[in-house]
């Protein structure tokens, strides 16, 4: 391996050992709350609930909950990586090694990316035990939740950096990602709200990122597949080029 | 193409104004020769944390010119991010890393191999006296532990250049001379040091050259002998009271005045 590869599987492999010395935290915890709204929403209240587009209501919701798991996971750990190394200044280490910003933006990145992946990977598989999950449309599912992925780590390293204190992080996620994660339409379909919430979730980027997934999972979607495919990497393309900007100038990171 | 007879360090003209409109350093030249042992001395505030920050990354310049072993030091820094090490004034460690691991993921970020990373951690928890430490996570560490740490962190990719942010701060007598004993020996063996503190004695015995820092800008700078000369005094400690100003604390002025009370 060069100097270079060496130096960016270092920075990586910082990002997942943090997360997975807690990982009873950073893991379990995500994975108990998902296989909890499976239980509820799924067999408890799901057999009381008609299908919904022909599809058992437990079958509907897994793959919002899959993709919300991505989501929260691959954003939250990003800000709470990048904040507690700020308060440390450990971080100095990495600013001061020879990496480029690019370098740090893709390793601080991709430590919630993999992390979200492996929650929702094992989400997968603990749902497919439980339920008979089908896979229609694996060409869109994996793009599709890779841009989930990655839109979410980097709006979390974005926090990250402009965060100044944990509640700066905490407030984003209660207040503004989760209301939009649960009326994106992870457990209902939009086609079921009354107007004017029926035309306003169209302006909420989680529902086309739901459908998405819910496309790639069960081959329905309320919203265009190609649309929506578009639309996100439109998106992921420009946070990432906000993101890439702060690392350059330094923003909050460098004085 | 650098020269290899460049020096260790050359700043040239280097301002740093932060967006609060502070000017921290305000046209600062300095060079430090290759295999010189530099003292960079001057009160809280003078400018000494922020040059170093420049040097490495840590702060961004305003304007000016940092090369580091001839290779610039802030838009190509590479080269000249490998040549430096620092040891900061903060204990600055990672809480969720062992003492280990530590060395280790510094030692990626320079891009060592697995093998030299795995030698060069046991050599310098060997040297440090940190082996039975190895595996314990670094908040567990006691405070004089963790000042060796982020000294063998600074080591970890043998820098040509170390740089001592105020490493004796809050360390008892044995830790620094234990540390003063291994940088000498490594400045003997030809590495370059830069070394802030506010121990004069320290400065004084150590040091080749040393620069005195006040309000952002290089006021003097020559050997202990020669800044005394300078400022008409018979010490570096009176010499750096001149400096900011407060002679009248002079052991000197002191001595004067116990004489004239008996």
């Amino acid at each position: 391996m060069s100097p270079r590869q060496i130096r960016f599987l270092a920075l990586v492999r910082r990002e997942c050992n943090r997360f997975m010395k807690i990982k009873r935290q950073t893991v379990g915890a995500p994975l108990l709350e998902t296989f909890l709204y499976i239980s509820v929403f799924g067999a408890a209240l799901g057999s009381r609930i008609d299908k919904l587009h022909g599809i058992d209501y437990v079958v509907f919701v897994i793959p919002g909950l899959i993709m919300m798991a991505w989501a929260i996971n691959a954003f939250s750990n990003n800000a709470s990586s990048i904040l507690q190394q700020k308060f440390q200044r450990s971080i100095d280490d990495q600013l001061s090694s020879p990496a480029s910003p690019l370098e740090l933006l893709l390793a601080f990145s991709l430590g919630g990316f993999l992390r979200g992946l492996t929650v929702s990977v094992l989400t997968f598989l603990a749902a497919s035990l439980l339920v008979d999950l089908p896979v229609d449309h694996v060409l869109v599912l994996i793009p599709g939740l890779f841009l989930v992925g990655f839109f979410f780590s980097q709006l979390g390293v974005l926090v990250g950096v402009r965060a100044e204190q944990f509640d700066d992080v905490a407030v984003y996620q209660q207040f503004v990602l989760q209301p939009l994660i649960f009326l994106g339409g992870v457990f209902y379909s939009g086609a079921l709200l009354p107007e004017p919430f029926e035309t306003l979730t169209h302006f909420n980027p989680v529902y086309y990122m739901i459908g998405l997934v819910r496309y790639g999972f069960l081959g329905y979607s309320e919203a265009s597949v190609a649309l929506s495919l578009a639309f996100l990497s439109l998106a992921v393309g420009i946070l990432f080029a906000v993101n890439y900007r702060l690392f350059r100038i330094g923003y909050r990171l460098r004085a | 193409m650098p020269d290899a007879s460049a020096p260790a360090l050359q700043i040239a003209d280097l301002v740093k104004r932060y967006p609060t409109g502070v000017e921290a350093l305000r046209g600062v030249s300095l060079e430090i020769q290759t295999g010189e042992f530099f003292g960079l001395l001057g009160p809280n505030g003078a400018g000494k944390s922020t040059l170093i920050h420049c040097t490495t990354g840590l702060a961004q310049p305003t304007s000016g010119a940092i090369q580091v072993f001839g290779h610039d030091a802030i838009d190509h820094y590479e080269q000249a991010r490998l040549a430096v090490g620092l040891a900061p004034q903060d204990l600055n460690l990672d809480w969720f890393l062992t003492v280990a691991e530590t060395l280790d993921y510094h030692g990626g970020y320079f891009g060592m191999s697995r093998r030299d990373r795995r030698a060069r951690t046991d050599e310098l928890l060997e040297t440090f006296s940190l082996l039975d430490k190895r595996d314990e996570r670094t908040r567990t560490l006691s405070g004089g532990m963790k000042r060796r740490l982020i000294l063998a962190r600074a080591l970890m990719h043998r820098p040509r250049l170390l740089i001592l942010d105020e490493p004796t701060a809050g360390v008892d007598v044995e830790l620094r001379l234990e540390l003063w004993h291994y940088v000498q020996r490594i400045n003997a063996e030809g590495t370059t040091i830069l070394l802030t503190t506010h121990y004069l004695e320290e400065a004084e015995q150590l040091c080749d050259k040393i620069a005195f820092i006040n309000g952002g800008e290089i006021v003097a700078q020559g050997t202990s002998g020669e800044l005394a000369a300078r400022y008409g005094v018979a010490s570096l400690e009176d010499a750096y009271l001149e400096l900011v100003g407060r002679k009248e604390l002079s052991r000197a002025h002191l001595e004067v005045d116990e004489e004239v009370a008996s």
